[in-house]
């Protein structure tokens, strides 16, 4: 009783109510630049150009920009490529990882030591831009999606996390399935990851957004346009300013007067971030849980 | 098995030998050959993608020949960097731009730990977490747009100043304020995210702690300075560690997306460098050089560091 009665005394003291109106300030200049674009992109083409950089409800309302863009015939097939190549990249990254790290939480590995050695060193050297760019050519990976996908098949990072989230399930359950004759594939599939859900959700997510993100091996190792992905578009309409590739678009012809591209190239950058805000809610209830309540389990 | 069950008594006088340490390794694996395959495809990515790569950083002593054996060049690709002019520029803007993002914001990680972990008001605290922690899974393409696009002529911040009658100007463009703007939007990135190791140790600090100082009469301030900071001390030198080793990269990422003509003098870094010269121009050699000199660099910095601050702490990173 007593120690609750304290703390109400200091949440409304006027430390509280400075420390508080300042911290949401702070929040509001992350949130605010990135609701801008959204408002912008969503805005009337007439309305939308010299739009004040603090909006963040549209003026007027118009999906024009995303008709647009999401019939362009550069962004699209990169907006499907993007897709295909998240999807395939992080299958193959759930399957190595949670693979490997079920070996490695094993009690009686052989060599676990020396793996678990080589691959901390794998973790901490990083080889560089060009010596990778010279293995994706002499592999012949050159200007396929599947250099792209591959040379990021594992993180050493995820896998540590994924072994964390194995050595919590008990080990009589494994040893008696064991017992039972089931296989160490099966024992991996029906029963360590459904009790390692969490584990699954969390670098499946984390996997995902980094594929997502993906722009520079994207970049250099695909060299055909048609086999691009959408964060390379992005960073030649936006970062090279090469608005080119809309311009000459044959669905652009009839609004080329009314067009505000400033807000196009929003709308592109909308799309590109949708994927993150669906997987967001997800690192937030499985990765941040115990951050967010204000407790630390152990 | 029964032959090698009933020889063992014999065995273990001595314990067991080499051979026979083998054999049962060997005897172990094919038992469970299944355990040892499901590990296999993720050994032989690494020996593909990162040890092969790691075997090609000896071009930086060869001259590269796309069909036929690489030839010994030496040191030449060595002495060729450092008598490039704009080299000493690369580096220092390398060293600048590290030294804002890793020495100048890391206390800024530390502070906003400190005053979430003061919000009382949980439903604010949670807002100001989950906006927080948003902008660190962004990649850095969108962040350039969402910046570009704050930082234009018409965006936000010329609307701000202009409250101040300071006139309208794209910010991006001005070379005064790049590296500035590198440092704020790696803070924009990274405050939330970055903060949240410091701020789970803050919230397992012992209760107990806190009731004693309160017992004693102890002011927030006061309960900051004796009681929060020193449990940071330790979270904080590990971290402060581990950037080091970015050192010499200096985030790539950010810089390649945040650059454009007008300041691309002024944010020239190593890795940008390594860029432009070895995938856009070819000189993989030349290009292999300076990354071989950017990685041994680091590597020196961490372990510098590391063996100082078990010397003056007892705490290192491992």
């Amino acid at each position: 009783m007593k120690k609750g009665s304290l703390e109400r005394r200091r949440t409304f003291s006027v430390g509280q109510f400075i420390l508080t109106a300042l911290m949401l300030l702070l929040a509001a200049t992350m949130l605010v630049p990135i609701l801008n674009i959204v408002a912008n992109s969503f805005s009337d083409p007439m309305k939308s150009p010299g739009m004040s950089g603090l909006r963040i409800i549209p003026d007027g309302f118009s999906l024009l920009n995303y008709q647009i863009v999401l019939s362009n015939t550069t962004i699209l097939p990169a907006l499907f490529n993007s897709v295909k190549i998240t999807v395939v990249g992080t299958a193959i990254n759930i399957l190595l990882t949670t693979m490997a790290a079920y070996t490695l939480t094993r009690p009686k590995l052989l060599f676990k030591r020396t793996i678990m050695v080589f691959l901390i060193i794998m973790m901490l050297f990083d080889p560089g831009t060009v010596p990778e760019y010279l293995t994706i050519k002499q592999l012949g990976l050159m200007g396929s999606q599947w250099s792209v996908i591959l040379v990021t098949a594992v993180s050493v990072y995820y896998l540590i996390i994924m072994m964390r989230y194995f050595q919590a399930v008990p080990q009589e359950i494994c040893e008696s399935a064991l017992m039972d004759g089931a296989g160490h594939m099966r024992l991996l599939f029906s029963i360590m990851i459904p009790l390692a859900k969490a584990g699954i959700a969390t670098i499946t997510m984390f996997y995902a957004i980094v594929r997502w993100n993906e722009y520079f091996r994207a970049g250099i190792y695909i060299t055909k346009n048609s086999q691009t992905t959408l964060q390379v578009i992005l960073r030649q309409y936006v970062v090279s300013n090469d608005t080119a590739t809309l311009i000459g678009d044959k669905n652009i012809g009839k609004y080329v007067n009314i067009l505000d591209f400033n807000a196009l190239k929003n709308a592109t950058i909308v799309v590109a971030i949708v994927p993150v805000l669906i997987l967001y809610p997800f690192v937030l209830k499985y990765y941040t849980k115990d951050v967010l309540a204000g407790s630390v389990k152990g | 098995m029964l032959d090698r069950k009933n020889r063992a008594p014999v065995l273990d006088m001595g314990g067991p030998t080499l051979s026979e340490r083998v054999r049962r390794n060997l005897h172990t694996l094919r038992l469970d050959w299944v355990l040892y395959a499901m590990l296999l495809p993720t050994i032989v990515f690494f020996v593909i993608f990162r040890v092969w790569p790691i075997w090609n950083m000896r071009l930086a002593f060869f001259t590269y020949k796309a069909k036929t054996a690489w030839e010994w060049a030496g040191l030449k690709y060595f002495q060729q960097i450092f008598a490039t002019p704009q080299f000493g520029n690369i580096l220092k803007n390398t060293l600048i731009i590290s030294f804002m993002k890793y020495v100048l914001l890391f206390p800024f990680f530390v502070i906003f730990a400190i005053l979430l972990s003061e919000m009382r008001m949980h439903r604010c605290r949670k807002v100001v977490q989950v906006i927080s922690y948003l902008p660190h899974f962004l990649g850095w393409v969108v962040i350039a747009g969402i910046w570009i696009n704050f930082l234009s002529y018409d965006g936000a911040v010329s609307e701000i100043l202009s409250w101040f009658g300071v006139s309208p100007s794209n910010h991006m463009t001005n070379r005064n304020s790049i590296r500035w703007i590198l440092f704020l939007s790696e803070g924009w990135r990274s405050m939330g995210w970055d903060s949240i190791i410091y701020y789970t140790t803050i919230i397992g600090i012992s209760p107990s702690l806190y009731e004693a100082a309160e017992m004693d009469g102890a002011t927030r301030l006061q309960v900051i300075r004796h009681i929060v900071l020193p449990a940071l001390l330790a979270p904080m030198s590990t971290m402060f560690i581990l950037n080091l080793g970015y050192f010499m990269s200096a985030g790539f990422d950010q810089v390649l997306n945040f650059s454009n003509a007008a300041v691309q003098n002024t944010i020239d870094i190593l890795d940008t460098y390594i860029y432009r010269v070895g995938i856009q121009n070819g000189q993989y050699s030349l290009a292999s050089a300076v990354g071989l000199f950017k990685g041994v660099v680091g590597m020196v910095l961490v372990l510098c560091t590391h063996v100082t601050s078990k010397k003056l702490t007892g705490e290192g990173v491992w």
